[in-house]
C-alpha cells in the first residue's frame, strides 16, 4: 500500500487544483494553447532508435520521497522510483518471465527446505565511493537490518526469521533462517533490501535520511535531494554491472535524472503535453485518451501483488457469516467499475492476485456480476429486505462501514461505485477515508466492516503478509487452520513451480471464506515524450533502472 | 431630492418630522416610499441580482426539488457527459448529475453557514458583553483569550478545531463558528465600552435596575447594532471557509453532496471534464459574491457620501 503524504502535505496538494483552475482560466482566455506548438513539432520527428548519450531525462512524481533510506519505506512507490537508481541487489526478478536472475550476486544456490541460501558475488563490482563490493559487505548489510529492526521497517519484514550470514571467501556467503523463507530469493531483488555501502552502514539511521550519505553501487548517484522539489542523480560513469534483462548493462546513457515533485496529476498530464518534462508518472485513468490521442508513448504495467478489493474484519457484526462476505464477491459488478472509473487498460481482478504475480491462476468466473446469486445468499442467511430497501434481521441493518484511502486516484469514484451496486443487493455502505495514521486508529478501534486497499509484491507470499491468522489476529481476525497450512507450505521450499501451485489452492480457499472480495487490478501508467526511450518498468511494476533511457533528438 | 434622502427613505430612518403626520400624508408619504425604494434599487442591478440569488438559494435548502425531479445520489446517464439540456451541470464522474448535486448541496453548506454564524455571534455576544460590562479581571482574561485566538490564522484555528472534533458537516460548521467568536466579542465590547457609562444606563442603574436586566434591556440593544452588520459578511466567509474544509476533505463523506466537496472531486478531471470542479465552483464564488455585496447594503451604503 503506497503511503500518502502527511495531512499538511496533502492539505496543499489538494489546495494546488484552485491554482491550476486559475492558469487553466487564464490561458484559456488568452488564447494560449500549449498542446498546439507541440503538436506542430510532433509532425517534424524523426526520431532515430540508435541510443544517444547525454543530457538530462526530467521525471515528474507524485509524491516526495520523504527519506532515501532504502531500508525505510519513504511515500511508498515515488521513493522507490529514486532508490532503485542508487542501490543495486543481489539478484533481479525479469519482469517478462517473473524469474530470478542474476545480479551483484552471479549464482546461487538453496538447500531443500529453503533455510539455507548460498551466494556467489560477481567480480569488479565497487560502491560509488570506492569500496569493493565483498561478501563481507553484504553480511554487514544484513546484520544491519537485524540490529536495527524497529528502524528498518522496510526491510525486516524481507528478513523475518533471519538468523545470520557465514562469510566463506570474497565471493561466497550464505544466509541462514531460523525457518523456511521460500521467498527469500524474491526479498533480495527489492530495493529494501539493496546493497549499501560500509561507509553508510557506519552510520546511525537518521543520518542516513536524506540520502547524502546513502552509497550504493548503482548506475546513478545522488546529486542534490530538495524536499518536496526535486531529487537530481548524476550518471556513474564506471558502472558495469546491470542486470541482462537491460539492453545496455554498462553506464546510463543520460547524464542526469532530475526528478520534480508536481504532487496534482492534472498539472503532470499538462507538464508532459506540453514539453515541459519527458516522463510523468501516476496518469488519471481520464487523461490517458487524450495522451494517446496527442501520441504520446505510455509505458503501462498491472501491479503484481494483491489487487484492489475489500477485506473483511470478521470478528463481530454482519461479516462473520461467511455467506455475507460470499454475497459480496458477485454483487460488485468489475466491467462496470473499468468502464466508468477506469479504461480498458486497468483489468479487472480475476483472483486475489494479480494476473502477473507468480501463483496466480484464473478464477474470473467466480468474479463475474451475479447479483441474483447475492441476494439468494443474503436470503439464506436471514438478512431480509427492509425499510429503504437495506436489508435487516433482528432488528439490526445491513450497514457496513468500508474505510478507503486515495493512495489511487480512481478510488473515490470505485468505492462510491461499490456504495450504489451494494445497495442494490441490499447492504448499505458508509464510506470513511483519512489518512493512513487515521485509517490504522479506525481500524484497530473496530470500527471499520470492509478495507479497500491493494498490496504490491511480486511474489504469492504476499498472501501470508495479508491472510494468515498470525498477521491479521488484531484486525481482520482471520482464522482458517486450512488456509494457514497453505500459506506456511508456500514457504517450504524455494522451487517456485511448488510454490505457485500451492499458491493457487491458497487462493482458492481465501475466495471460498470470502475472506477477500478482489475489484481491478491496480496498474502503473508513465507517460512520456515521442523522443524518450528505454525508460521501463520492473517487475514490481515500479520503475526499473534508467540505464537504457535516453532522450532522442525532437 | 438628494441620494442621501432617498437612501434613508428606502432603509425606513427618514428623519422625524417632529409633528404627527395626517393620514393623506401617510398615504403619500407610502406612494413616495415605494416609488424610492425602486430607483434606489433601479440603480443598483448587482444588489437585486444578489438578493434574487440568495433568495434562490433559500428556496433550494428548503425545497430541492422544486429545482430537480432527479436522485443526486443515483447515476442517471454515462460518467461524464457534459452539461446539456437534459443535464445542465454536466455528469460526474460516476454518472451523477451534477445540478442534482449541486441544488441538493445547497441545503448542507448554506446550513452550515447559518450554524456557524450562530455559533459565532452567540458566543462571541456573551464573551464581548461581559468582558465590556463587567471590566477587571474577567476583562483581562477574556480579552487575552481573545487575543490569543485572533494570533492564530482563521482557516489553520479552523482546520485544527476540525481535527480536535472529527471530520462532519457540523464539525466543519461549529469549527467555522469557533473561529469567528474573537472578532465578534472584540467588536462588542468596544460598543459596550461606548454604552456602559451613557447617562441612560446610569440613570437605570440608579433607578434600582438589577445588572442582567440593564445589562439585556439597555447595553446589548445599542451595542448590537455594528455586530449585526457584520452578519452579511460573515456569511460570505462562513461560506467560503465551510467549502474550503469539505473540499480538504474534513466534511460528510461521499456521496454526500457538499459544495466544497463537489470541486474538490472533479479536480482530476479538470482536462476531460472542466464542468466538474468549474459550475459547483462557480455557484460558491456567485454566493460569497452575493454575501458581500448584500453586506454592502447593510453598513450603509450611500448614506456616508
Amino acid at each position: 500500500m503506497k503511503t500518502p503524504p502527511p495531512p499538511a502535505r496533502r492539505i496543499i496538494r489538494r489546495a494546488a487544483p484552485l491554482i491550476a483552475v486559475g492558469i487553466a482560466v487564464a490561458l484559456a482566455v488568452t488564447g494560449c494553447s500549449p498542446s498546439a506548438k507541440s503538436g506542430s513539432a510532433a509532425s517534424a520527428t524523426a526520431d532515430s532508435s540508435k541510443p544517444v548519450s547525454g543530457g538530462t531525462l526530467t521525471f515528474s512524481l507524485d509524491n516526495d520521497p520523504i527519506n532515501l533510506n532504502p531500508r525505510i519505506p519513504g511515500s511508498g512507490n515515488d521513493t522507490l522510483y529514486v532508490e532503485r537508481q542508487l542501490v543495486d541487489s543481489l539478484v533481479e526478478q525479469d519482469p517478462a518471465t517473473g524469474k530470478i536472475i542474476p545480479w551483484l550476486a552471479e549464482s546461487w544456490t538453496v538447500n531443500a527446505d529453503a533455510t539455507a541460501y548460498t551466494f556467489t558475488l560477481r567480480k569488479g563490482v565497487t560502491f560509488s565511493d570506492g569500496t569493493p563490493l565483498t561478501a563481507a559487505v553484504v553480511k554487514q548489510n544484513f546484520d544491519d537490518i537485524a540490529q536495527n529492526a524497529t528502524q528498518a521497517t522496510n526491510a525486516i519484514t524481507q528478513l523475518a526469521g533471519y538468523t545470520g550470514t557465514s562469510v566463506k571467501d570474497d565471493q561466497t556467503f550464505t544466509v541462514s533462517f531460523s525457518k523456511p523463507d521460500g521467498a527469500f530469493l524474491n526479498a533480495a531483488s527489492s530495493v529494501a533490501l539493496g546493497i549499501l555501502a560500509p561507509s553508510t552502514l557506519a552510520l546511525p539511521y537518521p543520518q542516513r535520511a536524506d540520502g547524502s550519505k546513502v552509497v550504493g553501487s548503482g548506475p546513478f548517484v545522488l546529486e542534490r535531494y530538495t524536499p518536496n522539489t526535486s531529487v537530481v542523480l548524476k550518471r556513474r560513469s564506471g558502472y558495469a554491472w546491470a542486470p541482462k534483462d537491460y539492453g545496455n548493462r554498462a553506464a546510463a546513457y543520460v547524464d542526469k535524472v532530475q526528478f520534480t515533485i508536481v504532487p496534482e496529476a492534472g498539472v503532470r498530464t499538462g507538464s508532459l503535453t506540453s514539453g515541459q518534462v519527458d516522463v510523468i508518472g501516476g496518469v488519471l485513468p481520464q487523461d490517458i485518451q487524450s495522451l494517446k490521442s496527442a501520441k504520446l508513448p505510455l509505458v503501462i504495467r498491472s501491479n503484481p501483488g494483491i489487487t484492489f478489493g475489500l477485506t473483511p474484519f470478521i470478528g463481530s457484526g454482519p461479516l462473520a457469516d461467511q455467506d455475507v462476505r460470499r454475497a459480496l464477491l458477485t454483487a460488485v459488478d468489475r466491467k462496470q467499475i473499468q468502464r466508468s472509473a477506469l479504461t480498458p487498460e486497468f483489468k479487472v481482478a480475476t483472483n486475489v492476485l494479480a494476473a502477473n504475480t507468480p501463483g496466480w491462476a484464473d478464477q474470473g468466473k467466480q468474479l463475474g456480476y451475479d447479483p441474483a446469486a447475492s441476494k439468494k445468499l443474503l436470503d439464506k442467511a436471514g438478512w431480509k429486505v427492509g425499510a429503504g430497501g437495506i436489508r435487516e434481521k433482528d432488528g439490526q441493518k445491513l450497514q457496513l462501514t468500508l474505510g478507503w484511502i486515495s493512495n489511487f486516484n480512481p478510488n473515490q469514484s470505485i468505492v462510491q461505485i461499490i456504495q450504489q451496486e451494494l445497495k442494490a443487493v441490499g447492504v448499505g455502505v458508509t464510506l470513511w477515508s483519512g489518512t493512513v495514521p487515521q485509517l490504522l486508529a479506525q481500524e484497530a478501534s473496530g470500527k471499520l466492516d470492509l478495507l479497500y486497499g491493494n498490496l504490491s509484491r511480486a511474489d504469492g507470499d504476499v498472501l501470508r503478509t495479508q491472510f494468515s491468522s498470525a498477521t491479521t489476529a488484531t484486525t481482520n481476525k482471520f482464522d482458517d487452520a486450512e488456509l494457514d497450512q497453505l500459506l506456511t507450505a508456500q514457504l517450504g521450499t524455494a522451487d517456485q513451480s511448488k510454490r505457485n501451485k500451492i499458491a493457487q489452492q491458497a487462493q482458492e480457499r481465501i475466495l471460498q471464506l470470502g475472506y477477500d472480495v478482489p475489484i481491478v487490478e491496480l496498474t502503473t501508467v508513465l507517460g512520456t515524450q515521442r523522443n524518450v526511450h528505454g525508460v521501463v518498468l520492473g517487475a514490481d511494476s515500479r520503475l526499473g533502472l534508467l540505464v537504457d533511457a535516453y532522450v532522442g533528438k525532437k | 431630492m438628494s441620494e442621501s434622502t432617498v437612501v434613508n427613505a428606502a432603509l425606513g430612518s427618514a428623519p422625524a418630522h417632529g409633528r404627527p403626520e395626517s393620514a393623506e400624508d401617510a398615504a403619500e408619504h407610502t406612494g413616495g416610499r415605494i416609488a424610492s425604494v425602486l430607483s434606489y434599487l433601479r440603480a443598483r442591478p448587482g444588489l437585486v441580482a444578489a438578493v434574487i440569488w440568495i433568495v434562490l438559494l433559500v428556496l433550494a435548502a428548503l425545497a430541492p426539488t422544486l429545482f430537480t425531479g432527479t436522485d443526486p445520489l443515483e447515476s442517471v446517464a454515462l460518467p461524464r457527459t457534459a452539461p446539456s439540456a437534459a443535464h445542465v451541470f454536466g455528469t460526474d464522474d460516476i454518472g451523477r448529475d451534477l445540478f442534482a448535486r449541486v441544488v441538493h448541496g445547497t441545503r448542507l453548506s448554506l446550513g452550515a453557514a447559518a450554524l456557524a454564524i450562530a455559533i459565532g455571534v452567540v458566543v462571541g455576544t456573551v464573551l464581548g458583553l461581559l468582558a465590556g460590562y463587567l471590566g477587571g479581571w474577567v476583562d483581562a482574561a477574556v480579552m487575552r483569550m481573545v487575543d490569543v485566538l485572533l494570533s492564530i490564522p482563521a482557516i489553520l484555528l479552523a482546520l485544527a478545531l476540525v481535527v480536535a472534533l472529527g471530520f462532519g458537516t457540523v464539525n466543519v460548521a461549529i469549527a467555522v463558528g469557533l473561529t469567528s467568536i474573537a472578532g465578534n466579542a472584540r467588536i462588542l465590547r468596544s460598543e459596550v465600552l461606548r454604552v456602559r457609562n451613557s447617562t441612560y444606563v446610569e440613570a437605570a442603574r440608579a433607578g434600582g435596575a438589577r445588572p442582567v436586566r440593564v445589562l439585556v434591556r439597555h447595553v446589548l440593544p445599542n451595542s448590537i447594532t455594528p455586530l449585526l452588520a457584520l452578519i452579511a459578511l460573515d456569511f460570505s466567509s462562513a461560506i467560503l471557509a465551510i467549502s474550503s474544509l469539505s473540499f480538504l476533505g474534513y466534511g460528510a463523506p461521499p456521496p454526500t453532496p457538499e459544495w466544497g466537496a463537489l470541486v474538490s472531486g472533479g479536480r482530476d478531471f479538470l482536462a476531460s471534464a472542466w464542468w466538474m470542479t468549474t459550475l459547483p465552483g462557480l455557484v460558491i464564488a456567485l454566493t460569497v459574491l452575493a454575501g458581500n455585496r448584500l453586506s454592502r447594503a447593510f453598513t450603509g451604503e450611500g448614506t456616508l457620501r
